[in-house]
């Protein structure tokens, strides 16, 4: 009886020392150790992340995670989600990361952990080329206006037009444009550099956006608390590119310029 | 796993989830009622005697059957504007749930008419009454009786099609639950609490259609 004990005991704290080993590696060592890095990220969101006309995954973002696979020495894997899903996929731990157009937030870092941010960004605001608001002043009280679902744009909106009355949309920054087009809001608000490289899908001279920026916004990927290692080497890696110039170059392409408009 | 599940924040938008659970049950509440009228009518034309009736309700009946509620939202929101014809978010949004919905009626409510035996419509026309007193006190009654099942089914399918409304602005409990999740990165509080209040419009409705069930049955017994 007594041996059984002893055994019950010793299984138990077999078990909680493997349980302890597996719960102490870091993020670093687990991607690692999968091989894969996995990346949280958004089809829609060009130039960042997106779906070339040639149906290939590519964006500023996402060439920056294939070098940051590339530094790793892993493979990587890209999940698919809608802006909104991005944050519950890394907390549910589907995703290592999450890359894209994010704003690192007060309110998001209460919940993610961001590095050190790689540019900053404005929103702005567009509206129909023969709109009468001509000026961001024109913007009054009851004016309708779109904004994305839980977006910078979205807080920086309501932040300088406590008045204007809002449509909430969901499923990327073409809605928005195509809400202004049909007339269902008066204006849009997106991040600028996605406005500017969405529009300039649609046909030229429809949409105007609006001279000035509502906001100066630092963007930012993100990880979990739980994995200090990761952020610590993602802001190292930054720090790499940055000095290097590959991050510059990667800007210059894709979110400077339209330069990838003839290639994508 | 509940230590984590924060309850203060579900209180905390309950004013939210309550407005629009109010939202949800009158949208999807006036769709319900136009579904039924707009089923009752194009069924009428598709068992109708006119040719051209029964063709125009048969393209309408296939051709919202045949399509999905996503793609006929989106065109009735972002297409229609296009053509000059522009509607309010709800009116769209309503529009929208009673086309679709009421293509099914229409199959459901046939199939009730169609399973009542004939020869009670000749004894209906050997005892002198009109087609509309046939319709009245003898087939739909029954009709109707006979569905009540398949047509609380489709009711309920149309409270959570209504959750679509969401992508086109318009604030519903599904937006709550999004709004909640956006904001304060809790998808399992914003989405269990939509859920629940989509349990609570599910009992409501199979109440009702318990309740008018045995009012049915009960009319026919005597």
């Amino acid at each position: 009886m007594k041996k059984r004990k002893v055994f019950t005991v010793m299984v138990s704290l077999a078990f909680l020392f493997v349980f302890f080993g597996t719960a102490a590696a870091g993020t670093l060592d687990e991607i690692a150790q999968r091989g894969e890095l996995r990346i949280a990220c958004q089809t829609q969101g060009a130039p960042f992340s997106f779906v070339d006309r040639n149906g290939k995954r590519t964006g500023s973002s996402v060439e920056l995670c294939e070098l940051i696979a590339k530094e790793m020495g892993v493979k990587v894997k890209f999940l698919n989600y809608d802006w909104d899903g991005l944050i519950p996929a890394l907390l549910s731990k589907k995703a290592d990361m999450l890359a894209a157009d994010m704003t690192p937030t007060l309110k998001r870092a209460m919940k993610i952990a961001f590095p050190d941010p790689y540019m900053y960004t404005g929103s702005v605001v567009f509206v129909k080329q023969d709109s009468p608001i001509k000026t961001l002043e024109d913007i009054k009280a009851g004016t309708k206006m779109a904004v994305l679902l839980g977006s910078t744009g979205e807080s920086d909106a309501k932040k300088v037009f406590p008045e204007a009355k809002f449509k909430t949309y969901k499923g990327g920054g073409p809605l928005l444009i195509n809400a202004v087009l049909a007339g269902h809001v008066e204006a849009g608000v997106n991040d600028g550099s996605s406005a500017r490289s969405q529009l300039s899908n649609f046909p030229p001279n429809s949409v105007r956006i609006l001279e000035g920026q509502l906001s100066r916004s630092p963007l930012a990927f993100a990880v979990r608390y739980d994995s200090p290692d990761l952020l610590r080497w993602l802001d190292l890696f930054f720090l790499h590119i940055k000095l290097d110039g590959r991050l510059e170059e990667n800007l210059n392409y894709w979110v400077n310029s339209l330069d990838w408009k003839k290639d994508h | 796993m509940l230590e984590s599940f924060n309850f203060r924040v579900i209180l905390e938008y309950m004013p939210l989830y309550m407005q629009c659970f109010l939202a949800t049950l009158w949208l999807s509440g006036l769709s319900l009622f136009g579904a039924i009228v707009v089923g009752i009518i194009s069924c009428a034309m598709r068992l109708s005697q006119s040719r051209i009736l029964r063709s125009i309700a048969g393209v309408y009946i296939e051709s919202i059957r045949s399509t999905p509620l996503l793609a006929q939202l989106y065109f009735l929101y972002f297409g229609l504007p296009t053509m000059g014809i522009m509607l309010p978010e709800w009116v769209t949004g309503v529009i929208a749930l009673v086309l679709n919905s009421g293509a099914y009626y229409a199959e459901i409510i046939r199939a009730g008419i169609q399973a009542i035996d004939f020869g009670q419509i000749e004894a209906g026309i050997a005892s002198g009454l009109s087609y509309f007193q046939r319709m009245r006190y003898i087939i739909l009654p029954q009709a109707l009786g006979n569905t009540i099942r398949p047509m609380l089914g489709q009711a309920i399918i149309l409270v959570k099609d209504s959750s679509l409304l969401s992508l086109i602005s318009i604030v519903e409990l599904t937006r709550a639950g999004q709004l909640l999740t956006s904001e304060r990165f809790t998808p399992a509080e914003g989405f269990l609490t939509t859920a629940a209040f989509y349990l609570i419009i599910y009992y409501m409705l199979k109440a009702f259609s318990g309740w008018s069930e045995k009012r049915l049955i009960f009319r026919e017994a005597h």
